[in-house]
């Protein structure tokens, strides 16, 4: 009872303390873990030493909960100042009216034209009135990673386009021992990753014209077929259920030469199988040679409407993707900096695959396709809804273009509601 | 004179409130829900829709129906297996043998593995690179590569063994119990009587079981029905829907597509079946009556 007693006065004093000596902000980390909690508490020390009025509690959440954590918090009035959040589920938080507009913040400040034009645009998409409601930090790109030391022991050319990913997956195939070309990704996440390839392959630019989707598109289903026709021949036949643990599981412990993943799973890549063994190529073009990409998620901060101190959440969120602390925190994840004073670091040269996609990103021929992501049923649609249809397909049981029909349903109902909404 | 009106129901409060708690409220609110639209996602559709969800559920949801014969095969093949091997196993660790503590031993433990656990153990048995039909091949038996929970023809008995493994001690362990207060007499009295082995089991053992067995099929009957975990974690309901049960199918409604209307219509759909089966299974099989 005494020590409970000690407790309610030191949070008591705690409280009343607050209010003349430092102001605390609170900032929920969005992919908490062994990976990335150290960059930010070595980033909030920096922080800190700067600015010795404000104090900065750290959350770490992991990725896998965070929209739920985001939902209970804005549901229950205890969200914190700043959180991190990825373009998926930004447009979820706006729909709750959670977050503060940035863009006042980011024109009259320092990071006025700093911020990388192709990640601004896909953080504005995700909200209904077209304002930035996060401050981007780090962008990403869909990759394949390959084992650049088979490719060179047998003497194969690295692809370009699907065709000759296609080939190079059955000439490095060999049931008998176990080695596959290529890895499919046919369970959890698996649509999301296929719409990037088959719009990869098609050139289509657009994802929908005049509020139809163009997923059903003849050379997106020609895509999906060709992968289809490679299950079991260039891959394994477990990859029918793969998510990304089994995918990345089969990559690192060599059973299959590439994987179609993004800079994301840098760290789990390169810990495995180190520079010498594996290198990282854009995703292959189809025939047009139109090098179309539909973008990852992008990374920011936001700072939430339930702040009592926007005004040091702002200043903690500027420092974050300030050129030094966002090319510290970029560097150590393996992702493309969205400060663009960053690009000319030293470690950007020496990282090969994030230099490739910036350069892919920055090629003025590169074509963006986003993903609907602001679609509050776009989850459900190409995860619940869609991706045992996408099992069928490889299992023989559904056609690549009827698959596509179905889902392209999906996606122009929800966009049209989606339009008659805004 | 008057505590003794009050007296009973103070005394009877304490289980009506928790009944009220935990039985009455949880599923009354399901009720509502059923009739409700309500998207997490789409707070803005969220209201009252009457019978819509049953509509949909009943005559345009076709993976409602598959999830159903689904599920109910999986019932019955689970039940009836467990039950058959339970009680050959029963029968045998009843048996005096050396070693028997061990054995008993032994056959009980999958019982006290959780059902993630299993999931995790058998994954790795059936991984195709490093599992046993790995081994299998190399010894030219089967094919290299070969994953058994990728391939919709093998994709249900490798599920059903799974949970066969953790399933079987349950009942191995009730019967066994029940197995222990048949008394000798009874076994002495039919060998007098000519009664051979096979005659004193089907005419001692098995009525003497018959409570147990009742028990023991009707609750596992409807645990499996609700199972989720193992399922969920060993195939996640697939490939391509095939091994997707009615729960698993809420569970994906519901948690995975924030759908809480809907899942809550195919939830009453479960419970009403559940509750169907229940009263009949009981009246049936006459439990409690032993005339």
């Amino acid at each position: 009872m005494k020590r409970l007693l000690v407790a309610l006065a030191l949070v008591v004093s705690a409280c009343s303390a607050g209010q003349d000596g430092p102001t605390t902000i609170t900032f929920w980390d969005n992919n908490g873990g062994p990976g990335r909690t150290p960059i930010y508490e070595e980033l909030i020390k920096r922080f800190e030493a700067a600015n010795p009025t404000i104090k900065v509690e750290y959350v770490g959440i992991p990725s896998s909960s965070v929209q739920q954590k985001y939902d209970t918090a804005i549901a229950g009035g205890s969200t914190p100042d700043v959180g991190g959040v990825t373009t998926s589920y930004l447009a979820h938080l706006v729909g709750q009216d959670a977050l503060e507009p940035l863009d006042e913040r980011v024109e009259s400040g320092p990071l006025k034209g700093k911020l990388l034009p192709g990640l601004l645009e896909t953080v504005r998409q995700t909200a209904m009135d077209g304002k930035l409601y996060a401050a981007p930090a780090s962008g990403n790109l869909d990759v394949i990673w390959y084992r650049s030391d088979l490719f060179a022991e047998q003497k194969i050319a690295v692809p370009s386009t699907w065709d000759q990913l296609v080939d190079a997956a059955a000439k490095l195939t060999k049931p008998a021992e176990n080695k596959y070309g290529f890895t499919i990704r046919g369970g959890a996440g698996s649509v999301f990753q296929l719409l990037a390839e088959a719009y990869s392959y098609s050139g289509v630019d657009k994802f929908y014209d005049g509020g139809k989707s163009t997923v059903a598109d003849p050379r997106n289903a020609e895509l999906v077929s060709k992968i289809a026709g490679i299950y079991k021949k260039s891959t394994p036949e477990a990859d029918v259920n793969n998510s990304y643990t089994q995918m990345v599981a089969q990559f690192t412990g060599g059973t299959v030469a590439m994987m179609h993943h993004n800079l994301g799973s840098t760290g789990d890549v390169m810990k495995a199988l180190g520079a010498q063994k594996v290198s990282a190529m854009p995703l292959p073009v189809g025939p047009s040679g139109k090098r179309t990409v539909v973008p990852n998620p992008t990374d920011g901060f936001a700072v939430f409407k339930g702040s009592k101190n926007s005004d040091a959440a702002w200043k903690f969120v500027e420092f974050l993707t300030s050129a030094e602390s966002n090319g510290y925190w970029n560097e150590k994840v393996g992702q493309i900096p969205a400060n663009t004073d960053v690009r000319s670091a030293e470690w950007i040269q020496k990282n090969p695959a994030v230099k490739m996609a910036l350069g892919v990103l920055e090629d003025p021929a590169t074509v963006l396709v986003p993903a609907p992501v602001y679609l509050p049923e776009y989850s459900s649609i190409t995860k619940t809804d869609t991706e045992p249809l996408y099992q069928k397909v490889l299992l023989g049981q559904l056609s690549a273009q009827e698959f596509l029909n179905q889902l392209a349903a999906k996606l122009t109902t929800a966009q049209q509601e989606w339009e008659k909404r805004k | 004179m008057r505590t003794r009106t009050w007296a009973p129901y103070a005394l009877i409060a304490p289980t009506l409130l928790l009944m009220a708690v935990f039985l009455v409220y949880p599923i009354a609110s399901v009720g509502w829900f059923s009739l409700r639209q309500h998207t997490v996602t789409q707070p803005w559709k969220n209201g009252f829709i009457g019978f819509e969800n049953f509509r949909r559920m009943l005559f345009e949801d076709q993976l409602f129906w598959q999830s159903l014969a689904f599920s109910a095969k999986w019932v019955v093949v689970e039940v009836g297996l467990q039950l058959v091997l339970g009680l050959v196993l029963a029968l045998i660790v009843n048996e005096t043998f050396v070693g028997r503590a061990l054995a008993r031993s032994l056959v009980f433990s999958p019982w006290a593995v959780s059902g993630v656990l299993t999931t995790g153990i058998w994954i790795l048995l059936y991984n195709p690179s490093t599992g046993i039909f790995q081994q299998l091949a190399q010894w030219g038996i089967g094919d290299p590569g070969t994953s058994v929970l990728g391939d919709p023809a093998t994709v249900f008995p490798a599920t059903v063994v799974t949970e066969l493994w953790r399933g079987v001690p349950f009942f191995a362990i009730l019967l066994l119990a029940d197995l222990q207060t048949i008394p000798n007499d009874l076994y002495e009295a039919a060998s007098v009587d000519g009664a051979g082995r096979w005659r004193r089991f089907i005419s001692v053992t098995l009525p003497h079981l018959r409570d147990a067995i009742v028990l023991s099929t009707l609750l596992r009957a409807v645990w499996e029905f609700n199972n989720v975990d193992l399922i969920y974690t060993l195939t996640g309901g697939g490939p391509a829907n095939q091994t997707t049960t009615l729960p698993l199918y809420v569970a994906r409604k519901a948690v995975d597509s924030h759908d809480f209307g809907y899942g809550s219509a195919l939830t009453m759909a479960g419970f009403v079946i559940l509750l169907f089966f229940s009263i009949l299974y009981l009246r049936l099989s006459k439990f409690g009556s032993r005339a």
